[in-house]
């Protein structure tokens, strides 16, 4: 036991004084969340505003007196009146006009007599911000005629509107979006853990190899399981600990970033409670293990950190794979899921969000995340043991 | 004291022609005997490729071999392969030091790791970094050290524990001449100490210098064993390299 501290400290010590370590598994980790928190609002934020304060050009034609008053008041439309229909998709083409309005010439008459008439709106399908201004006008005018027309007819508005809808929520906010957005979490600690444990297991393995050090660490009077174990604890640790971070910045940025809706804040900080967090921690421990031994063992006859990443980085799929699935609508924790890794952390961390983890379940996720674990770690010790691959 | 017999290390690769696969054993090292006693130096000799690292690798305990035997001081390697480790101290061009350690954590790792007690390890690193003039850079980090300086670390790492016996592969290689002088002294001193001593080099005036008893290995094989004053008495050639060069193309 002491040995494999020894070692374990050792390894540590050497990967922490690495400066690209500490940026990819301290720093961005910590930072990440809180930045993709701030930036996407900021970002939402700015784009909204600039096209709020954007100029449209609409074309009208035949257009009748009070929509063409409600259309000038708003100053940031610029009217350009047609006197019949023209060429206007070109002219929105050439960007002359950015949508046309046209109303038919016995406009007025359809409307006295209480008819439905066809009004032609010109548009370019890719310009949402005019698209979506030009659709809020007409829907403004159109019910203004409603309230006209029900006005002169003398109906009770209740009469028009037989159903009221009153959607009455049993679920808790906890659960309701601890269902859609849980699903994400896993994306970020898996990820950030793969991404940490990549890099560890590679410098560990490959680098001892291309610093001509792994046969000195062999020469040692220890038996080649504790180097190996030591090693794949540490590139754990180095993949556990972006993860934790990540949380960490998820819960500070959640605190102290403004802008948040407050519904979702209180949803969020109810769904990350210290009970839920401490099971979300409990399933990433074995899979770190998990993850570093597939690596080790994977890069254990590299000789180089390129033909190491080379052949570690396809197992990147095996992981985006199950996490996409997890987000599926319709795939759900169940007893056959649960013992496919990553899938069951992604469900598994989506019902823990949602406060509606089965206790049976998640231990039956843990046992096997903890066999998959000692699988991997014998794999791998298969592997470095192999004295063609590690002395290449 | 090292026994060899018959030792033999065979590696096998295997090639893919189309969908057949090829699988081809090599003998790197075939049926070597030798023996290396306490008190004298040992020199073992070989163009690259001729099975030196493999042999000397099999000693320290890194790799196993596949047929033979190799006691080490006492200890058959196959059965103990930890404890022979610990009797050994294993220098050559591929062993080299932890990069973002320096000196001092250096040394304390590998003598916790072979279980010298904390007052007698703190000692015994003060000898060797006076000995070897490591003290002005102990606190430096090997990686931004020069080869001299890595050199005499690794020296020190290789005698911390005192071992009984000494692998020195190439361990003047690439030294200049005083930093040389200093090892060669060092490993004077292990004989003197009634260590067991293998040395390899390729620099003739140092195994001229050093060297007790002799072997030359080529293409996994024995050539020559013997006393380096057999060696000498048996001398064709004018010199110490040419006769090598010679015994090496008799082979």
């Amino acid at each position: 036991m002491n040995d494999l501290f020894i070692i374990v400290k050792k390894e540590l010590t050497e990967l922490l004084r690495d400066k690209k370590t500490i940026i990819n598994s301290i720093v961005l980790p910590t930072l990440l969340v809180p930045i993709l928190i701030f930036g996407s609002i900021k970002v939402t934020e700015m784009i909204q505003k600039s096209q709020q304060e954007k100029t449209i050009k609409i074309g009208l034609v035949n257009a009748p007196k009070e929509f063409l008053d409600m259309v000038s008041k708003d100053t940031l439309n610029q009217i350009t009146t047609y006197n019949k229909v023209e060429d206007f998709k070109a002219l929105i083409a050439d960007e002359t006009i950015q949508s046309a309005i046209v109303f038919p010439q016995d406009w007025n008459t359809k409307m006295d007599s209480l008819t439905a008439s066809e009004v032609q709106i010109f548009r370019n399908g890719t310009k949402d911000n005019v698209n979506s201004r030009v659709s809020s006008l007409i829907e403004i005018y159109s019910a203004q005629l409603k309230e006209q027309r029900i006005a002169k007819l003398q109906i009770p508005t209740d009469k028009l509107t037989p159903i009221v809808e009153n959607y009455i929520e049993v679920g808790e906010q906890k659960e309701l979006f601890g269902k859609r957005i849980g699903g994400f979490i896993p994306y970020l600690f898996i990820l950030t853990m793969w991404g940490g444990c990549l890099l560890a297991a590679v410098d560990l393995v490959t680098g001892e190899k291309e610093r001509k050090t792994i046969e000195t660490t062999l020469s040692l009077p220890i038996s080649k399981f504790k180097v190996l174990l030591g090693k794949t604890i540490v590139a754990s640790l180095l993949g556990f600990i972006p993860a934790l971070l990540n949380l960490v910045g998820l819960i500070l940025g959640l605190k102290f970033i403004p802008g948040i809706p407050e519904s979702l804040n209180l949803a969020i900080n109810e769904m990350l409670s210290f009970q839920s967090i401490t099971l979300i921690l409990l399933l990433l421990i074995p899979f770190s293990l998990f993850l570093s031994g597939l690596i080790i063992a994977l890069v254990a006859g590299a000789t180089s950190f390129k033909e190491a990443q080379s052949k570690a980085s396809p197992i990147i799929m095996l992981i985006i794979i199950p996490l996409v699935l997890a987000l599926m609508p319709g795939i759900e924790l169940t007893w056959s899921t649960v013992l496919v890794p990553v899938l069951n952390i992604g469900l598994g961390v989506k019902e823990i969000m949602a406060g509606t983890i089965d206790m049976v379940q998640y231990a039956v996720i843990l046992v096997s995340l903890i066999a998959f674990a000692i699988g991997a770690v014998y794999f791998s010790y298969k592997k470095f043991s192999d004295e063609n691959a590690i002395l290449k | 004291m090292i026994h060899i017999e018959n030792l033999t290390k065979s590696f096998t690769s295997t090639t893919k022609k189309g969908f057949k696969k090829e699988t081809i054993t090599v003998n790197a090292v075939n049926e070597i005997s030798f023996d290396c006693k306490p008190g004298r130096i040992f020199s073992l000799l070989g163009p690259n490729g001729a099975g030196k690292t493999t042999t000397l690798r099999m000693i320290a305990g890194i790799i196993n071999p596949t047929s033979g035997t190799a006691i080490v001081d006492g200890i058959d390697i196959s059965k103990g392969n930890d404890e022979v480790k610990k009797r050994i101290g294993f220098l050559t061009g591929s062993t080299g030091l932890y990069e973002r350690l320096n000196p001092d954590e250096t040394i304390e790792f590998f003598g916790k790791l072979y279980k010298i007690p904390a007052e007698k390890l703190n000692d015994r690193k003060e000898y060797l970094f006076e000995k070897l003039g490591i003290n002005e850079f102990r606190k430096k980090r090997v990686g931004q050290m020069s080869t001299g300086m890595k050199q005499k670390v690794s020296i020190a790492r290789t005698l911390i524990h005192d071992p009984e016996v000494l692998i020195f592969d190439e361990p003047t290689s690439g030294l200049d001449v005083i930093t040389a002088e200093s090892i060669i002294d060092l490993i004077r001193e292990s004989k003197e100490n009634n260590k067991t001593v293998i040395f390899s080099s390729h620099i003739m005036s140092e195994v001229d210098l050093l060297c007790d008893d002799l072997a030359i290995i080529n293409k996994g094989a024995i050539i020559y064993n013997s006393t380096f004053e057999n060696f000498k008495a048996e001398m064709k050639a004018k010199n110490l390299t040419q006769e090598f060069i010679n015994r090496v193309k008799e082979a």
